[in-house]
């Protein structure tokens, strides 16, 4: 009998056959910096990364990781996205009976299901959490500015990746958050068949742009497949070359952004980074099993577009803008606002010219630009927690711990203050405006106006101490008067006029004259239009909350409400 | 920890949670009953000395059975767990089992004899969610199902679907029963069943298939059923129909009579209080008579659902050869007069805020429900006789619209109920005979002028 080979040798047959050594080139692994070093180069997958980076960035605490979590969910997106359209059919008769398959039928369909539903969450917020970090760290200067533009694109196509693959299981749920999503498409400007202008070039219900997007007026055959191929191959196609770019470009910017310090450490990407990179993927991987087998993707009746859910809520990330409409009308709330976010986020890297603050965490070097971005991403959350779990049937206000099944009465009713037929009358006239519009476009333009230059224009700095003191007894001194006129005003309702009063004052003025009044005027006015737009809707809200003001100015002619 | 060691950790978690989705997926309901129903078969093949065909039922593999029916593109997979039903696993459809889901099939050679299971599945009777493969969702008792099997007598109601003049049809006697109540009661006075009867309320021709999200859960939460409340996971389209005929509808749906959370005030429902109770302590709908209608109104799908080749007609009941007095009390209960003017026309039932003759409100009251709930429609047998016959056939024929009836609280809701026209649906030879019935029962004025 020949002599059985050992271990050893057996491991070095392989490894030197020709088989081996021609998929595995690279000689023998003496784990010499050369080797790592090869080892990245030679592989095309790996040589996205550098060949060596600094420590520091490396440490968890600095990025925590999050732009590899969510590539990583990506990743874990596509793999069950593509085992799921082995079994789904995208149309009206089959889809919702596919998903009734995959969760009685199908081996491991469940699991699949679960995994894609809690993953394509869990990305929305590690892309958004992501971002907030990149911020926070100054990561967006320059050199890096087009590559954050390209971050914000991507954190953009993730939410519509995930709107559009909320349609797909065709159950209530799907088709009534697509509906009240697209619905707010129906009111872009001159685009929209019911937004402001709409009408005077010619868009209606059959050729504006929500019909482009659903493919009919309605939801139905059409707005599925065209959901389903966006979803399945259009957008990822898209998102995946985004991904190549952005990934290119950290390897290009150094990789990190952590400021350079005098004879710093440099250790190689194999393994330090890709052993990180690995654990991260793997506990993503471990929490995505073990939240998919603990909790099923939710599934409702079949969808009926004859059967309106009360109340039907958009999907969780977009709620915000949807309790947005409780105070504006759906082309403010739906288009205007995300597209000031989306072109406001992209704008921040050449706005802020603060050379300050570049690859660390540093609030008090960055206080503005911190605060600013802060109180939006806050007001983006608040907006989503108040429409989430604070709303019930018709919209109305539910406390959590209030029964839906509770009949409340309606909020109280509103007026106008500029419009057509104006009464001359204040806060007495429902459904009514109070002045014309020809006092109200000069007067609300004009203060639009001041607000966006007054800041610069005052250039001794303001006492702060003073300046809040004497808004917050301004404020609470009309809040009295309003209580005690014969209007007979509540305090809760003075209370919001203080609260929001307030706000606005301090970050639409307080805070950008004693901040940015230095810097040239394009940058100014674009930073305190975004800035204004964001308090904007705080003063709305104080409108509405305080004054059961409906619209400050409304142009029916024009289908335009403010 | 080190990197070395949290690799392995996590390459084994991730193994074990794999290995752990792959063994939930594997330990499912059904294949514990199909290896349950195997073992049974076999031991009593083995009883019958039939030792071959004993080790091969035994060492079955499980799978999952279903019937496609292609007419109502339907998937039935009841049989993955109701073995002794598939005629695949058990060619004589027969078995000595009592329990489900081993029994076979009751009164099986009828039934598949003129319904083949294997053609038309079960759902289509039965209800419940054909796709499942778990007890709770097959059975239709899960939140996105609106449809759970119907239990007991209530299956009555799934033969009256196809079949048409069911009634003498056996065993669909229940649902013969609750169809003839709901005529004799006047139901179809205020409900149509497919465009016929009156118009006063909703045609139940879908009720059957009512989507819950039409039923707002504040009505829903106050339906009680044998003097309890329901829980949610009961809220089902038999409970919400049952609902109207076991609990003051008045109660069921208050609505908003008082304005208080609407701009106007919206009366309650109009529906009469089947539980009320006459002198006597009897009530005109027993708690029996209310599950025969539900079980008779589950039968209402919209026919579109249904291929026109399963529907089977029984014999039409031909009308009766009348005349005179005698056909105008056969006029009377086809159109379901006594829906509203209560049965022979004895007593008028309530409607909300209608005010009956002598009846005053209180000035006190009218801030509040108030005697408004005691409104009531004209007690025929007190009123006809002011009419003339001419007076008679002109107020029916004509109506009275719901404007027009005298409001008890003036600020209060517009009554529910009103007189509908009935000039088109009523033909002039009825009309005629239904005054002279009419004329017939009123009560002698002793007094009076």
């Amino acid at each position: 009998m020949p002599k059985l080979p050992t271990l050893e040798e057996l491991k070095k047959e392989v490894i030197d056959s020709q088989i081996w050594r021609s998929v595995f080139r690279g000689g023998v692994w003496k784990d010499t910096p050369r080797d790592r070093s090869a080892h990245i180069i030679g592989n095309v997958w790996l040589h996205l990364h550098p060949v060596r980076v600094r420590k520091r960035a490396l440490e968890w605490t600095y990025t925590w990781g999050l732009g590899g979590i969510s590539f990583a969910l990506f990743m874990i997106l596509t793999v069950t996205g593509v085992l799921l359209m082995f079994y789904y059919r995208p149309t009206i008769d089959l889809a919702y009976r596919d998903i009734k398959d995959l969760e009685y039928a199908i081996t491991l369909g469940k699991l699949m299901r679960n995994m894609h539903r809690w993953a394509a969450q869990a990305m929305v917020v590690g892309v958004i959490a992501h971002m907030v970090s990149v911020f926070l760290r100054g990561a967006y200067k320059k050199p890096r500015e087009f590559n954050w533009s390209i971050g914000v694109l991507l954190l953009t196509l993730t939410l519509f990746l995930s709107f559009t693959g909320y349609l797909l299981p065709w159950d209530q749920l799907a088709i009534w958050a697509v509906t009240v999503g697209t619905n707010m498409a129906g009111a872009t400007p001159l685009l929209g068949n019911e937004g402001p202008m709409g009408n005077l070039v010619g868009a209606h219900i059959n050729n504006d742009v929500r019909f482009v997007l659903l493919g009919g007026t309605m939801v139905g055959e059409n707005t599925l497949l065209r959901f389903y191929v966006m979803h399945c191959v259009a957008v990822p196609l898209v998102v995946g070359i985004l991904l190549i770019l952005h990934f290119w470009r950290i390897r290009k910017d150094s990789f990190s952004a952590a400021p350079y310090e005098p004879n710093e450490d440099k250790v190689e990407v194999w393994p330090h980074l890709v052993k990180r990179e690995y654990i991260a993927a793997a506990a993503c991987l471990l929490v995505m099993f073990i939240w998919s087998i603990w909790m099923n993707a939710p599934l409702e009746v079949i969808a009926n577009p004859n059967v309106t859910p009360n109340p039907s809520k958009a999907p969780w990330y977009f709620v915000g803008l949807q309790e947005l409409l409780v105070y504006f009308d759906p082309w403010i709330a739906g288009v205007v606002m995300p597209g000031l976010i989306i072109v406001g986020l992209m704008a921040i890297p050449y706005i802020d010219t603060n050379p300050k603050g570049v690859g660390y965490y540093a609030w008090s070097e960055r206080k503005f630009a911190n605060t600013g971005f802060m109180l939006g991403v806050t007001m983006w959350f608040v907006l989503i927690a108040i429409g989430y779990w604070f709303r019930g049937p018709n919209f109305f206000w539910y406390w959590p711990w209030e029964s839906w099944l509770m009949i409340k009465a309606a909020p109280p009713l509103t007026w106008n203050v500029f419009g057509p037929n104006a009464t001359w009358r204040l806060w007495c006239t429902p459904n009514l405006s109070a002045f014309p519009l020809w006092l109200g476009i000069p007067l609300v333009g004009g203060a639009g106006l001041a607000s966006l230059v007054l800041p610069k224009l005052i250039q001794k700095e303001l006492d702060g101490i003073k300046a809040n003191l004497g808004v917050l007894g301004g404020l609470a001194l009309i809040a009295v008067i309003m209580k005690l006129s014969p209007l007979h005003v509540s305090l809760v309702k003075g209370a919001w006029l203080i609260v929001f009063g307030w706000m606005h004052f301090y970050f639409g003025f307080l805070l950008p004259q004693r901040h940015i009044r230095a810097l040239d005027w394009a940058r100014y006015l674009v930073t305190m239009a975004l800035v204004l737009s964001t308090t904007a809707v705080l003063l709305k809200m104080c409108a509405r909350l305080a004054f059961d003001i409906k619209y400050v100015i409304t142009i029916p002619a024009l289908s335009m409400n403010i | 920890m080190s990197y070395r060691n949290l690799f392995y950790l996590l390459n084994f978690g991730l193994l074990a949670s794999f290995g752990v989705s792959y063994v939930l997926d594997f330990k499912t309901e059904w294949r514990g009953y199909q290896n349950q129903y195997f073992a049974m078969a076999a031991d009593s093949l083995e009883k019958d000395g039939k030792h071959a065909e004993a080790e091969k039922m035994r060492h079955q593999w499980p799978e999952i059975k279903q019937i496609i029916n292609k007419d109502l593109d339907r998937i039935d997979r009841c049989t993955t767990c109701h073995v002794g039903m598939d005629e695949y696993s058990n060619p004589t459809m027969k078995n000595d089992f009592t329990k489900n889901p081993f029994k076979a099939h009751p009164n099986v050679a009828e039934i598949n004899g003129k319904h083949p299971f294997q053609k038309y599945g079960c759902t289509v009777c039965h209800q419940g969610q054909g796709m499942a493969t778990t007890v709770a969702g097959a059975h239709g008792r899960v939140r996105n199902w609106e449809q759970p099997l119907l239990e007991g007598q209530m299956i009555q109601g799934a033969c009256a679907r196809c079949h048409d003049n069911f009634e003498h049809l056996k065993g669909a006697e229940v649902a013969a029963k609750g169809k003839h109540l709901f005529y004799e009661h006047g139901c179809q006075g205020c409900h149509s069943v497919r465009g016929v009867g009156g118009v006063i309320s909703v045609d139940l021709k879908d009720i059957a298939d009512k989507p819950l999200e039409r039923i707002a859960g504040y009505n829903f939460s106050r339906v009680k059923y044998k003097g309890n409340l329901l829980s949610q996971d009961d809220w089902t389209r038999a409970h919400w129909i049952m609902g109207h005929l076991e609990n003051d509808p008045m109660q069921v749906t208050p609505n908003d009579p008082m304005a208080k959370f609407n701009a106007e005030p919206i009366a309650p429902s109009g529906m009469p209080n089947w539980t009320e109770e006459d002198a006597t302590g009897k009530r005109e709908i027993t708690e029996e008579d209310a599950e025969a209608i539900t079980t008779w109104l589950m039968s209402m799908s919209p026919e579109t659902k249904i291929p026109r080749e399963y529907y089977v007609s029984g014999p039409a009941a031909s009308e009766p050869k009348l005349a005179g007095a005698a056909h105008g009390k056969f006029v009377f209960e086809k159109y379901g007069c006594a829906g509203c003017h209560g049965l022979h026309g004895s007593k008028g039932r309530r409607n909300f805020n209608a005010k009956g003759a002598g009846q005053e409100m209180e000035t006190a009251k009218q801030d509040e429900w108030g005697d408004m709930d005691k409104g009531r429609e004209p007690t025929l047998v007190d009123v006809v006789g002011t009419y003339t016959h001419e007076e008679l056939v002109k107020k029916i024929s004509n109506g009275v619209k719901s404007v027009d009836i005298v409001k008890f609280n003036p600020s209060g809701p517009t009554p529910p109920l009103y007189m509908p026209t009935w000039k088109d649906k009523i033909s002039p030879a009825e009309l005629d005979d239904l005054a002279a019935y009419l004329m017939s029962i009123a009560k002698k004025q002793d007094v009076g002028f």
